[in-house]
């Protein structure tokens, strides 16, 4: 999710003239960024009002750090891995309910007109199924597809080197494609309907 | 974004990556905004944690650690001396009375300085770890 150049310097502006004393000017920042650090929370903990609350935590964090933010990074970086620390220890203190991921069902194969709702229960299983990995894979995961699949962006979250987030991420997704074995074809969701056929 | 596009293609490939990368977006709810400014100007009004008084704090350390300082160069001057003479009794030493009679207060407000800089430390780290 690399910032646009406007947003960018928008954020700039915005930090410098809070970091000047004007408290007002950090409603640009939750505007610009609430979508993204919210979305991010809810991938971390599939609760809608958890990762409201983990947000809001996220951005008093980030208020509070405003003068630590190196301008070597860009603001987007530096604020997602604030958010990801918060998320992290959130979620260390109170965590989550996740089955283990030997119970979580295989997907079954959508067909006919169930297609699509069998496809959402399909995705949500999948989705379960990252929660259930062990916490180190799964913000690899987690912080890989919120980035777009951009590892080298997921790992500045994180603040670890690209190598090791590239590790976890294989084998998270190593753990995911042992458990859903169908899954790890080729082939579009909507195709099993056909194989099963 | 090119050093990537190799493990973006692999990870396209599968449909499980599909869909764990084809999420759905979350639309904020509507006082979301207005309840993290809230908060914000919460802490805005928060007054700064108070700074330990460096100012106030270092004539009494500096005296402090001048006084030990000075008491130890002195043992340590009379146990040469008692070596080298090849005997050791123990340090002399020989202060003006209006010293030694402010010895025993600059003491304890050295103690206390230290008490005082161990728990600021102790606090700090405590914070630090909560924050």
């Amino acid at each position: 999710m690399p910032p646009k150049p406007s947003t960018a310097t928008e954020d700039l502006a915005d930090v410098q003239r809070v970091l000047s004393g004007d408290v007002q000017a950090f409603e640009g920042i939750v505007r610009r960024w609430q979508g993204p650090l919210v979305n991010m929370a809810w991938r971390y903990c599939r609760d809608r009002s958890r990762a409201e609350e983990m947000a809001q935590e996220a951005f008093v964090r980030a208020w509070r750090g405003l003068a630590q933010w190196r301008r070597e990074a860009s603001f987007s970086t530096w604020l997602f891995s604030v958010a990801a620390n918060v998320y992290r220890t959130e979620l260390k203190r109170v965590p989550t309910l996740n089955l283990p991921l030997d119970e979580i069902e295989e997907p079954s194969a959508p067909a006919g007109q169930y297609r699509a709702l069998a496809e959402q229960r399909q995705q949500e299983d999948v989705r379960n199924a990252v929660r259930a990995l062990p916490q180190k894979y799964r913000e690899a995961v987690i912080l890989f597809y919120f980035h777009e699949m951009d590892v080298a962006e997921a790992a500045r979250t994180m603040g670890l080197p690209e190598g090791t987030v590239k590790a976890r991420l294989s084998r998270g997704r190593a753990l995911l494609k042992r458990r859903f074995p169908h899954l790890n074809e080729d082939m579009a969701p909507t195709a099993f309907a056909e194989r099963e056929a | 974004m090119d050093t990537n596009s190799g493990e973006k293609w692999e990870a396209m490939a599968s449909p499980m990556d599909r869909m764990l990368a084809g999420e759905e977006e979350l639309i904020p709810s509507s006082g979301f905004l207005s309840s993290v400014m809230e908060c914000v100007h919460e802490e805005a009004r928060v007054p700064a944690p108070m700074r330990f008084p460096w100012r106030r704090a270092v004539p009494g350390v500096v005296l402090a650690a001048g006084v030990f300082g000075w008491g130890g160069f002195e043992m340590a001057r009379e146990a040469m001396a008692a070596m080298r003479a090849g005997t050791f009794t123990g340090p002399e030493i020989s202060l003006p009375l209006h010293l030694v009679a402010s010895i025993g207060p600059a003491a304890w407000v050295a103690i206390s300085l230290g008490m005082s800089l161990a728990s600021w430390m102790v606090s700090r780290r405590l914070i630090g770890h909560n924050s």
